[in-house]
């Protein structure tokens, strides 16, 4: 029984820090996951919606981009979404609103820019829930209004 | 950046199953028969891969089916530890309840219609509380249990989330209750319905389930009720009821006497209590180890009292990981109600956030001496069939709530 004494010892000093570790990785996880949320915490207009998992990408992206006015996708950073991706070009498309409509336009991205499966080439109308994917990302268009 | 992922907890909780069950065997060698360790090692299998299967099925939360997984492995060891027998049990009890988890949260994902159904609820929730009073036996001085075909189990159990359900359809504007000339009479309508689910608990003499009742009403009414005067008025009466049980019941008066001061009953009603402290004081910090303290001293450790077990073998820093392991749980329920967009489901994740909170805040209260103690089971942790069947049930409904957040509807997919 001594030999049992000496792991049982061993043992309640490694489930202890197994535990801490677990809560602190748990704890961490849901920091990342509010931290990248809270930006776009209150949007009331129209903004895409990330639909990949955040953890599975190798950069980082937030859950959902407000549209305001226009916003931009691709790899150089003055873009409002920046893509480090190899598919995505430098000025991939850009989404522009126009009296309360959203129009997506490609910037003959190498590619290419798929809304709803489709390929499109010039400016497309988007409507809610079109499905928006560049590479392996996918965006969901959400409009509030 | 480090990319971060469940893969690390996943193997966590993998190399923690591993560790404390080797122990666990090698404490009771050789009176180990080789149908406990494959089902032992059984269940660690469907932990691991029911981790990552949720991963890929659901696009929910994950948190809170991980932090699950660390509590019923925690509490497992420790019933096996106490009674082999009580912890093969749970074991067979942990893989009904995992299978549950999925059936429950594939239900309720893929009906939309939850809320129509009040009537059933009510009926339901009724016929269950009248069965347990008519069929029902006692143990432990309540009568709680019905057997059917030689299974007993506890309907106040079950009751409690189909509860959650009815205050959920009450107060999104689903049941007959607000027809327009209904309306008027919607909140004393639904605090005598209330009342009289806690007076059968009370006939019942099951005191911690009728405070859980209670606390779950009392937080969704302050949440959703247009007029705070009913939530005061309600304080009001329970601490009148709370009162009168006092002076006219013994078994209520037994409750407080035991906590204000249990050393002068040692030998007698604060028996069970003091044996609780004196567990938690001869644990310390790390505790005895496991297989090296004497949690059999204190009656029902197993159950109610698993806690005050666990801080004395695993010590007080597992004790407080535990009560961790419950606030990130209850954190995220709240977290999947605040980015529900639908009533009916936002009022089910804070009912069953409330849920799991409060029963850890009066049993984890209870057998530490903070507040006087009530038997009821710590969910995930303790023993017993029931508690775990309606808790991974609950579960399955939040990890399903959390799902119906995205698009506050319908999915269009």
């Amino acid at each position: 029984m001594k030999m049992f004494n000496i792991l049982s010892i061993i043992a309640k000093y490694v489930f202890v820090f197994i535990v801490y570790t677990f809560i602190f990785l748990i704890i961490r996880m849901i920091y990342l996951d509010i931290n990248s949320l809270s930006k776009y915490e209150n949007y009331n207009g129209a903004y895409l919606k990330l639909l990949n998992r955040l953890d599975n990408l190798p950069y980082k992206l937030n859950d959902s981009y407000s549209i305001g006015q226009e916003i931009s996708l691709g790899r150089h950073n003055d873009n409002d979404i920046v893509l480090k991706d190899p598919y995505i070009s430098k000025h991939h498309f850009r989404i522009v609103k126009d009296e309360n409509e959203y129009f997506i336009e490609d910037l003959n991205s190498s590619n290419g820019t798929y809304v709803n499966g489709e390929r499109i080439f010039d400016v497309k109308k988007l409507a809610y829930g079109d499905i928006i994917k560049v590479g392996n990302i996918e965006f969901m268009f959400i409009n509030q209004e | 950046m480090k990319k971060l992922n469940f893969k690390v907890t996943r193997n966590l909780l993998f190399a923690f199953e591993i560790i404390s069950l080797s122990l666990i065997f090698l404490f009771n060698w050789p009176n180990i028969d080789r149908n406990t360790i494959y089902i032992s090692l059984g269940l660690i299998g469907l932990v691991y891969v029911s981790n990552i299967l949720l991963f890929k099925l659901s696009k929910g939360d994950h948190y809170i089916f991980s932090i699950v997984c660390m509590l019923i492995s925690i509490g497992v060891i420790m019933i096996y530890r106490i009674d082999q027998d009580l912890g093969l049990r749970q074991l067979k009890w942990l893989y009904i309840g995992i299978v549950s988890f999925f059936v429950t949260y594939m239900v309720f994902k893929s009906y939309d219609r939850w809320s129509k159904h009040f009537n059933i609820y009510l009926a339901t929730s009724y016929i269950l509380f009248f069965g347990t009073l008519a069929f029902g036996f006692s143990t432990h001085g309540s009568i709680r249990w019905i057997s059917i075909g030689g299974i007993s189990f506890q309907p106040s159990e079950l009751i409690k989330i189909i509860f959650i359900f009815i205050l959920a359809c009450i107060y999104s504007d689903s049941s007959f209750l607000s027809k327009p000339k209904l309306i008027k009479y919607k909140e004393p309508v639904t605090m005598i319905l209330v009342y009289s689910f806690i007076a059968i608990l009370f006939i019942q003499r099951n005191l911690g389930a009728s405070i859980v009742f209670f606390s779950i009403f009392l937080g969704i009414q302050y949440i959703y009720s247009e007029d705070n005067k009913y939530t005061i008025l309600n304080i009001l009466l329970f601490s009148i009821g709370g009162l009168i049980g006092y002076f006219l019941f013994d078994h209520v008066k037994i409750r407080f006497l035991t906590w204000l001061n249990p050393w002068e009953y040692i030998d007698t009603i604060g028996y069970q209590i003091t044996q609780s402290l004196f567990a938690i004081a001869e644990g310390g910090f790390f505790g005895t180890g496991i297989g090296r303290g004497h949690p059999n001293f204190i009656p029902l450790a197993y159950n109610d009292f698993i806690f005050s077990a666990i801080v004395e073998e695993m010590g007080v820093f597992t004790g407080i990981a535990i009560i961790m392991l419950y606030l990130i749980l209850v954190y995220r329920g709240f977290k999947i109600a605040l980015k529900q967009k639908d009533v009916f489901y936002r009022i089910i994740s804070i009912g069953i956030s409330l849920l799991l909170g409060i029963q850890t805040f009066i049993i984890i209260g209870g057998v530490i001496k903070l507040i006087p103690l009530t038997g009821l089971t710590l969910p995930f942790v303790s023993y017993g069939g029931t508690s775990i069947l309606t808790s991974f049930i609950a579960l399955g409904i939040l990890q399903g709530a959390s799902e119906k957040e995205i698009y506050g509807g319908p999915k269009n997919e």
